[in-house]
């Protein structure tokens, strides 16, 4: 049981940081390697600011606004510096390591133990009942994973995440619309680094500390989270495994939250396995590669049936 | 229809790569992997796995032990794989052991390494949990605050070892009392002692350098100690700060100009690229003091350092303590080492033209004739 709740914490706090790489990564087609640093930037902005006195809940929306920046600075060196896609990310990433370490105070490890934070505050202790407190954290994750799924869904059916979408698909189409288009891609560089810094700052609460090493491969797991859900349970290429099974479609943000589970259910499993640590970026990288290949296998039969 | 066969073959793809590198301890293990809702009716298999691939082949007597005799099951997260903190474990193990609790017998040891990654070492903790353990040991800061975030939640004690200094982790408060159920012994560098023997053997030297990885906290509150010490022993410290592995060899060329030796914290990053340092120092024939005794096995002059095993020990003896219920975690203080031992290497004294004094000699815990590689 408690493996479980803890597949499921985990998977929830990364599923907000996936959300956000599904919108570079499938809507944006944006390689965007930030998330590596906006990720530790929410962590180490919210340990920094809960030690300030600052309430817990408001540091998750000031991460988000934190980490919108960083994402509008890789998209400012993109679109208006004429940066390359993949380049802009690094040197963001780069960059915001030496930031972080600064808003951490010059330390790389700073712990909140003792401070109040959501998952740990008067409020529930006085609110919860004894029976459902080990479920609480999960219910506070599962909350939050669904609102900014549901916000990121509401979105990307108004007018300007219609854009968004169309840059992805067809960037002449939103330049034959009078629409800039680098302006949406800032737009959409920033809301997925807000999501990765929302997700830093709840991994801190967390787990009561910030370490600057959490930040590393975050976009792995973004991406490995994108990828086992999107092609796995969504309609994308043609009939899904999920489609097949329940005979219903799932969005691509609920597949992106179910696939960020799946993928910390696999690592966790491999864990309990025996695996070693070392071994586990390896068996990320050849699943990634299985199933790309599979899935793209998929793409061109279906289109040489159309 | 091809597809599903195509699908069904990934999942067996997958599967028998998870199992496969998990050698052969993952042979039983096929159908728990497939799903993530079949976890929970695999937990105990998957205890009883994890067990023997910890080379404990006695998980399948356990039952049997159960009925006499009370059995403990534990679990280690150490942080990264270096010679200090593998000796730790090695000491932990055998303070155990001294108290009656030996690995095989009555004690089933889950043993995960999460490699410098933050987030396996969570995930690790949260495994351990999951799997009901008496008690976690975390080895290193990082691992022993997961340990600390997940053990409060589930009530399970938390012993840590290797922790320079467990108050500015929020590990304990300042007078050194628990802030819960966590206590364990610091790895604080005998700084004082090192200062002394290095006036000892070189009465000359006015200038320690010191290079230190900006991002370790550890390191800076040491460096914090030694300025304040150096005074008193006539020293002045020069210190250069790096961010990555690959500022090392500039910094050390920069450090080298301007110190008559070197003396080293336990710095993970520079520890790692030590030879790098040695090779530069030994051209311009300048001393480096290395911090524990592997440092010194591998070129270091000498050390006044800590025996990581004995450090292990006493770690392993609280644990016990906490184990048998005689105290609980929050009732005992973290403990340090407080006497440093002496670690010298004869083989580098002679390259660089130094005798070691009688007096270190004759005190020396291990001496080195030459440098291992």
């Amino acid at each position: 049981m408690t493996l479980i709740l803890g597949i499921l914490e985990e998977g929830f706090i990364y599923a907000v940081m996936a959300l956000g790489v599904y919108i570079t990564y499938k809507i944006l087609d944006f390689p965007d390697l930030s998330v590596d640093s906006t990720f530790p930037l929410g962590a180490a902005f919210t340990a920094s600011a809960i030690l300030a006195g600052v309430h817990p809940a408001l540091t998750l929306f000031l991460s988000f606004l934190a980490g919108a920046l960083a994402g509008c600075v890789t998209g400012f060196i993109h679109v208006k510096l004429k940066v390359r896609d993949l380049l802009s990310g690094i040197i963001v990433m780069t960059g915001l390591y030496s930031l972080n370490l600064r808003i951490a105070g010059g330390r790389a490890n700073v712990p909140i133990f003792t401070q109040e934070t959501i998952f740990e505050n008067r409020f529930l202790t006085d609110h919860i009942p004894e029976t459902v407190s080990p479920y609480t954290v999960v219910i506070i994750l599962f909350i939050i994973a669904m609102i900014c799924k549901i916000l990121l869904d509401l979105y990307l059916n108004t007018r300007s995440g219609y854009l968004l979408r169309a840059v992805g698909d067809n960037e002449s189409l939103v330049t034959s619309l009078a629409k800039d288009k680098g302006m949406v891609k800032i737009v959409g560089l920033a809301i997925a680094n807000g999501f990765a810094a929302l997700a830093g700052s709840i991994y801190c609460q967390h787990k009561g500390f910030f370490e600057i090493s959490v930040g590393t491969g975050t976009i792995v797991i973004g991406l490995a989270s994108v990828i086992i859900g999107i092609q796995l349970l969504t309609p994308e290429n043609g009939t899904s495994l999920f489609s097949r099974l329940f005979k219903k479609e799932l969005r691509p943000t609920t597949a992106v939250i179910a696939g960020s589970i799946i993928y910390k259910a696999c690592i966790s499993i491999a864990i309990s396995m025996g695996m070693e640590a070392n071994d586990l970026k390896l068996i990320t990288s050849i699943l990634f590669l299985i199933i790309l290949v599979v899935s793209t296998e998929r793409r061109k039969k279906v289109k040489a049936h159309a | 229809m091809k597809k599903t066969m195509k699908t069904l073959i990934l999942a067996a793809m997958a599967v028998s790569l998870l199992t496969g590198c998990s050698g052969t301890s993952g042979s039983g293990q096929t159908e728990g992997s497939k799903a993530p809702e079949t976890v929970s009716a695999n937990t105990p298999e998957a205890d009883g796995t994890s067990a023997q691939a910890d080379e404990s082949q006695a998980s399948s007597d356990n039952t049997a032990d159960v009925a006499d005799d009370k059995s403990y099951t534990i679990g280690i997260g150490q942080f990264a794989s270096h010679g200090s903190l593998d000796n730790c474990r090695e000491g932990f193990l055998q303070g155990l052991a001294e108290e009656g609790i030996v690995e095989g017998q009555n004690l089933t040891v889950l043993y995960e390494n999460s490699q410098a990654d933050g987030g396996i070492a969570s995930q690790i903790v949260t495994n351990f949990a999951s799997q009901k353990v008496d008690l976690i040991c975390g080895i290193a800061t990082p691992m022993a605050q997961s340990a600390y975030g997940i053990g409060r939640k589930q009530n399970i004690p938390v012993i840590y070892t290797a922790v320079t200094d467990p108050v500015a982790a929020e590990l304990a408060n300042e007078d050194g009392t628990p802030v819960g159920e966590i206590t364990g012994t610091s790895d604080k560098l005998p700084v004082t002692q090192q200062l002394q023997m290095i006036r000892t053997m070189l009465p000359d030297a006015k200038v320690i350098g010191i290079m230190f990885t900006t991002s370790e906290v550890n390191s800076l509150s040491a460096i914090e100690e030694y300025k304040a010490a150096a005074g008193d022993y006539g020293f002045e410290i020069v210190d250069i700060g790096i961010s990555t592995t690959a500022d090392v060899p500039l910094a050390a060329d920069s450090l080298l100009e301007k110190v008559d030796c070197v003396t080293n914290l336990t710095d993970n990053t520079v520890v790692a690229s030590l030879p790098v340092i040695l090779d530069k120092a030994a051209k311009k024939n300048i001393p480096v003091f290395g911090s524990e005794i592997e440092q010194v096995k591998i070129g270091c002059l000498a050390a006044m350092g800590l025996d990581y095993i004995d450090l292990g020990k006493q770690t392993g003896r609280m644990a016990a303590a906490v184990l048998k219920g005689e105290k609980k975690a929050s009732e005992m203080s973290f403990e340090i080492i407080e006497e440093a031992a002496f670690y010298g290497n004869t083989k580098v004294a002679e390259n660089l033209g130094i005798t070691i004094p009688e007096d270190l000699t004759s005190s020396a815990k291990e001496l080195f004739t030459e440098i291992s590689q």
